[in-house]
């Protein structure tokens, strides 16, 4: 059962174990369910997440890579226009190329088989250094991040000091 | 023998999420009924509530959220109605390119309803991670192991992704105390 999908999700483990790319951990939290996986993600340099870390998981659905998994940042979500109040994700590469509310989206930014996991978690460091303001999640953010960013950066500082425990 | 293991079989998984939606639903209306007059008001219209996605997305999560918005939105927000239809397998229809979610959000200004709170909300890394007794013994163990790894061996593997996320987590909270201190001087 699905074990192409399984096949797939272990590959990606194998490459990204191997060579993670900079500031990104990512894997299985059990090899038991291949279908869950949780995610470090570096605050990006020259932004206010700079050195945060962000932890997500990732769940695959059991027709991966033809449909994307879903990212949601745990432990209280992450203050970004692009981030539900929930923790979850929206982004371009999340939705399937049949899955455009906004219309500006490419079908080339849009999940595909030829996407990974990788790719994944490397357009959601660059979402944290540039927020999408057309389409936003947490719309009090976008709100802040748009008139109040002195008080927006002020509050994504604050919770990067407190997701280390500080 | 085949090797056909007797698993779980399908059918009776499906008659028991229903029955269990189903009981779920009762529970919920009826506190809904009893509970005080405008306590939440009830997305009414073309209004989706998100809830009710996040809650139909979390059993089928293959199924696009806008498919589950689109027929949550037609159906006048019956969260049975939807299950019902993607358990019978007709599945949900594609909607329109012009179809604009609706998505009900809180009013703003007042203070956000307090979200059903799951096992790890507002944890640092710290406590999520168990790193609490790493915190000290690490000011000094500043080894540049080269980072990533793989091993043939299961355990092995966990082990050394487990490392790869506690170091990433201590390094960024030393690299801020440190950044703290040079600024406090």
């Amino acid at each position: 059962m699905s074990s192409m999908t399984q096949n797939r999700l272990f590959r990606e483990y194998k490459t990204l174990s191997e060579n993670p790319p900079d500031g990104i951990t990512a894997g299985p939290v059990s090899e038991d369910d291949m279908f869950h996986w949780e995610a470090l993600i570096q605050g990006p340099e020259g932004t206010p997440y700079e050195g945060g870390v962000f932890a997500a998981e990732l769940k695959f659905p059991k027709d991966y890579p033809l449909s994307p998994p879903t990212m949601k940042f745990v432990g209280g979500g992450v203050w970004h226009p692009n981030v539900y109040p929930n923790g979850t994700v929206c982004i371009s590469i999340l939705h399937p190329p049949g899955d455009d509310p906004n219309h500006y989206e490419h079908a080339s930014e849009r999940w595909s088989p030829i996407q990974s996991v990788e790719k994944i978690l490397i357009s959601v460091m660059s979402m944290l250094a540039e927020p999408n303001d057309e389409s936003p999640a947490n719309v009090e953010a976008a709100k802040m991040w748009r008139e109040r960013r002195a008080e927006y950066e002020k509050k994504v500082r604050e919770e990067v000091r407190k997701g280390l425990g500080l | 023998m085949p090797d056909e293991e007797p698993s779980l079989n399908i059918p009776s998984l499906l008659t028991l999420a229903v029955v269990s939606f189903f009981v779920i639903r009762w529970f919920f209306k009826r506190d809904g009924e009893s509970g005080a007059p405008g306590s939440r008001s009830r997305p009414r219209g073309n209004v989706v509530d998100p809830a009710q996605v996040e809650q139909i997305s979390q059993m089928f999560p293959q199924l696009s959220t806008r498919d589950i918005m689109w027929d949550l939105q037609r159906n006048g927000g019956n969260v049975a109605a939807t299950t019902e239809r993607i358990l019978t397998g007709r599945g949900l229809d594609t909607p329109p390119p012009s179809f604009q979610p609706l998505v009900a959000i809180p009013p703003t200004g007042v203070p956000p309803q307090p979200a059903p709170v799951s096992k790890s909300d507002g944890q640092d890394l710290i406590s999520r991670y168990n790193l609490a007794a790493k915190i000290v013994d690490t000011s000094e163990a500043e080894s540049t192991a080269k980072p990533g790894g793989w091993s043939q061996n299961k355990e092995e593997r966990q082990r050394l992704l487990q490392k790869r996320r506690d170091d990433m987590i201590l390094a960024a909270r030393r690299k801020m105390m440190q950044k703290e201190q040079g600024s406090a001087q």
